[in-house]
């Protein structure tokens, strides 16, 4: 081959994105170009630092191609935060073809200018998983939460409950120990953190989701600007929106055996019907006003993000 | 030159440097950034960005931060006595016996060991109360250097121990269950140490003296006075174990708890202070230099993929995977005699452990994890007490200058031979390690 | 020139050690107020208690939230804090089981050597870890939980870290005086 490419990420390499997305984009790529171009993969932070890194290693040409939460980086990539908002996101489908539409259009040439990004997506609808069974907000007062980003933070916040800052790895012995009473994540997750066995209480809404993380999949710009001009049409031809749907949605087809899988232990799965769910809202509501705020303060129109990420979101909502 | 080669040549480089004297975290920086700079192509850039964050990762980290949280720890429980009333309370039971007061010393060094993550730390403690108390007794010299240093890698066997907790991080395993399954190896070593002394002292009824044996009040006596290590090493470990704590929080509590406990005996001044965090921190500095030029050079080994290729040429050979820990686990003895053991651990277990985890000893892959790391700890230890290189007896050595290096060696391998007895057994035997290990 | 560098690297030292002990207490705080509040939120307690129970909980008795981020950015300064002490005192890790047996003229041209590379390569390291926080100044990348910019830690890091390069330049220089006249100039202790 004449092309090497060095992807770098923070999971192992069997985990559900490593193997059911970049494995298949990794090796269309590879076939797309007749073998002229060879993805290394390096799963598990192999190529050293953090995952908060990653980015930077893109950027830097540490890798060529990472695979990170842009919430790793708090405040870098502010407007991806548009979908991070508690009650945004439907399914994640919609949500990614949003959230590229949306990039194309705020993020690529500001935001994201120092990097090729090559697909933006949300995973399926994250959820409360607890030790006891969680209908209203005030049934969260007192619990000790790991939430999985800033805003969902906040939201934990609103409830009363204590958001508890740790690494996903961690999770399952803090369960364990006793140390948080619960987690918010998407089913997805749940399988390999061994969520089913800690606790016995999952909570789902219906419509909007409680809360998404975004993801990018980026390029080091130089390296994808030094490639001939067929070959980046292979890039080009794996990525984008297409690719974004088809991130977003595999990864969001993975939480339904999960389910299962806590349904099949007897475990107790609430899902919250409209009504209930609209009380969620009420309190999460304004956190969109303070985000509004804080996105004034950096020169971003917050407000218009917001409508017009709702608006694509009902647009592409089956 | 393809990135395997240049990975493959890196060794004997490396090699070099460090023989000729280069600083071990210095050499594998060196070998890091040469490998980086070539396997981009000539290129400076990818490097250069590459160190903007490195160093500040490396050392921000939660669970490396133990390291100068345990260091700390030790140096405040050699402060506050707790070490002569560990030597008190042992030798108070075992010094009438033939070989009793060096017994005695293994003793103290294994209860000072499970509060102490360092052996180097536990073997200086330990050398300055009970030498003195060896050659009272008429115990020849090399005898007794060797047997503190052997005493004091029970400093590292018995948990907590800064290596297995920079095994655990290489390894993405559970520190509380290494810990825990630390134990019974390290309470074997003891054991194995005291019968070493006493085939000793048969063979040479000459190196040891003996004392008449205490009434039973006054060692019970000696016994209540180490209460402190003991409520410590409960909290900590038994803290760790059970979950009240992460493994750095217990770090944090033993040093705060060791603190408190010099404090009140006394005998932590401005001055006595101000040394135990310029002692810290010099170690803590060393430490984290190497860590940092491991991880530097590791992460160039992994974009080369020599650790992916060994594991696939390893299986490839069908070798058995007894034979292949075996040779594993001689090389760790043979390099042991000149290189340190952190730096050893740092540079190839993430060559070794994806060799042996790729291998069926017929164990899930955590036992092989953790039973490996036990292992692996075992055999670098080993290092600290063996000819030439071996900083055990280099320390203690420079406490006891009228004793010749020579005669602590001969009387050294008598310790040694039994760490390889017990190396066997546990190879062996895997349950007795995985004894305290739940499912 | 000696006693000053020795006051600089200890002092260094010393503030590093200062922020661990107050890591390890800040750290032991958050423990116990976490078992506190475990405790007070027991039905024990309630009943033990009463409302007091409840006044403990609401005067904030519990862990100290993002502490870990605190620990994190301060055992990153006192880590670069403890590197002049090191420096000076020669605590780096070697093996000198094959130098020490040539000539001592070789053996000290040898030392002056590392010494040489290692501090040019410790200033290379604070150059680019000057590089780094200007990064984190230019992009308002914060801390996930307790949401402080990163830079901060960077720059205190960074402080420590340019007492590392004056000590490390003035050990070379040392060395090298020492290979050169044979006498010895760097007491190690
Ligand atoms: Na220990
Ligand atoms: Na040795």
């Amino acid at each position: 081959q004449e092309v090497t490419l060095r992807l770098h990420q923070f999971l192992p390499p069997q985990a559900n994105v490593p193997k059911l997305v970049l494995d298949v984009w990794a090796d269309s790529v590879e076939e797309d170009s007749g073998g002229r171009i060879k993805v290394e993969r390096y799963p598990s932070m192999q190529l050293g630092g953090k995952p908060p890194e990653l980015m930077d290693q893109a950027i830097d040409g540490v890798a060529d191609i990472v695979w990170t939460v842009v919430g790793y980086t708090p405040g870098r990539y502010p407007s991806t935060e548009v979908f991070e908002l508690p009650f945004m996101m439907t399914n994640a489908r919609a949500a990614s073809r949003a959230y590229w539409e949306m990039f194309e259009k705020h993020m690529k040439d500001t935001e994201f200018k120092d990097v090729h990004i090559l697909g933006t997506w949300v995973h399926g609808p994250g959820l409360i998983h607890a030790n006891k069974e969680v209908r209203k907000p005030s049934d969260m007062e007192g619990l000790k939460i790991r939430g999985g980003s800033r805003l969902a933070n906040a939201l934990l916040e609103k409830v009363g409950a204590t958001p508890v800052g740790m690494p996903v790895p961690a999770v399952p012995e803090g369960l364990s120990k006793g140390v948080i009473d619960g987690t918010t994540i998407p089913w997805e997750v749940t399988a390999a953190l061994k969520i089913p066995e800690l606790v016995g209480n999952h909570t789902e809404f219906t419509g909007n989701a409680l809360y998404v993380l975004t993801f990018v999949l980026a390029m080091n710009k130089d390296r994808y600007d030094s490639l001939p001009a067929d070959l980046q049409k292979v890039i080009d031809d794996n990525s984008g929106l297409e690719f974004s749907i088809f991130a977003g949605g595999t990864q969001a087809d993975s939480d339904g055996p999960a389910r299962q899988a806590a349904a099949d232990r007897g475990n107790n799965i609430v899902t919250l019907n409209a009504e209930e769910t609209a009380e969620w809202k009420a309190v999460a509501e304004p956190i969109y006003a303070e985000w509004v705020a804080e996105m004034n303060e950096k020169g971003i129109d917050g407000q218009a993000l917001i409508d017009e990420a709702r608006m694509l979101i009902d647009k592409y909502t089956e | 030159m393809s990135n395997l080669e240049l990975g493959f040549m890196s060794f004997p480089i490396l090699l070099i440097m460090v023989f000729l004297r280069a600083p071990i975290g210095l050499a594998m920086l060196l070998c890091g950034f040469a490998g980086w700079y070539f396997a981009m192509g000539g290129n400076p850039n990818v490097l250069l960005n590459k160190l903007k964050s490195e160093t500040y990762t490396q050392f921000s980290s939660y669970s490396l931060s133990i390291i100068p949280m345990f260091l700390l720890m030790g140096q405040f429980a050699t402060l506050s006595g707790m070490s002569s009333s560990l030597f008190k309370a042992a030798e108070s039971f075992l010094g009438h016996r033939r070989g009793g007061v060096a017994m005695a010393a293994v003793g103290a060094c294994a209860g000072f060991g499970a509060i102490c993550g360092s052996s180097l730390a536990t073997a200086a403690t330990m050398s300055k109360v009970a030498l003195p108390e060896l050659r009272r007794y008429g115990y020849s010299g090399g005898f007794s250097t060797a047997t503190l240093a052997a005493g004091g890698t029970l400093g590292i066997l018995i948990p907590p121990s800064v290596i297995l907790v920079i095994y655990a991080i290489l390894t993405e395993q559970n520190i509380a269950k290494l810990f825990l399954a630390a134990f019974i190896p390290g309470i074997m070593a003891a054991i194995g140490y005291m019968l070493t002394i006493s085939f000793y002292v048969r063979l040479n009824p000459k190196s040891a003296g003996t004392r008449p044996p205490q009434p039973m009040s006054e060692r019970w006596a000696a016994l209540a006075e180490t209460w402190p290590v003991l409520v410590i090493f409960g909290l900590v470990v038994g803290g760790i174990y059970l979950g009240w704590f992460t493994p750095t929080e217990g770090s944090a509590i033993g040093a705060a708890g060791t603190g408190l406990v010099a404090l009140l005996s006394g005998s932590l001044n401005w001055s006595v202070f101000r040394d135990s965090l310029l002692g810290t921190a010099k170690t803590t500095a060393m430490i984290f230099f190497i860590v940092l030029g491991a991880s530097f050079y590791n992460s160039f080994l992994a974009l080369s993929g020599v650790p992916q290729f060994m594991a696939d040429w390893v299986l490839t050979q069908g070798f058995s995977p007894w034979l292949v820990l075996s040779i594993i686990l001689i090389f760790y003895l043979v390099f042991g005699c000149l290189m340190d053991s952190l730096s050893m651990i740092l540079l190839t277990v993430p060559i070794f452990f994806p060799v042996i985890s790729a291998m069926d000893f017929g164990m899930s892959p955590e036992h092989v994890a953790i039973w490996f790391g036990i292992l692996v700890l075992i055999v670098v230890e080993v290092g600290l007490i063996t000819p030439p290189v071996g900083m055990n007896l280099f320390i203690i050595n420079a406490m006891d200058r009228e004793t010749p290096m020579t005669e602590t060696y001969k009387a050294v391998m008598f310790f040694v031979g039994s760490d390889i007895l017990r190396v066997i057994i546990l190879v062996l035997f895997p349950a007795i390690t995985l004894f305290l290990i739940p499912g | 020139m000696h006693n000053a560098m020795k006051l600089l690297a200890r002092g260094t030292a010393v503030i590093g050690g200062l922020v661990l002990v107050g890591l390890i207490v800040l750290t032991t705080l958050s423990i116990i107020g976490r078992s506190l509040n475990k405790m007070l939120h027991s039905d024990r307690a309630e009943s033990l208690m009463g409302g007091f129970a409840q006044t403990l909980l609401d005067l904030g008795i519990g862990e100290v939230n993002g502490s870990y981020e605190l620990l994190e950015a301060g055992v990153a300064f006192a880590i670069f804090s403890f590197f002049p002490v090191c420096q000076l005192y020669g605590g780096h890790a070697t093996v000198d089981i094959f130098t020490s047996r040539l000539p001592a003229r070789v053996h000290r041209a040898i030392v002056a050597f590392w010494e040489v590379v290692l501090a040019a390569v410790l200033i290379l390291i604070s150059w680019r870890l000057y590089e780094g926080m200007q990064r984190y100044i230019g992009n308002g990348e914060t801390t996930l939980f307790l949401q402080f910019p990163v830079w901060w830690a960077y720059a205190a890091s960074f402080a420590a870290s340019t007492v590392t390069c004056v000590v490390a330049v003035y050990c070379a220089v040392m060395r090298v005086g020492e290979s050169l006249s044979g006498r010895i100039l760097l007491p190690t202790a």
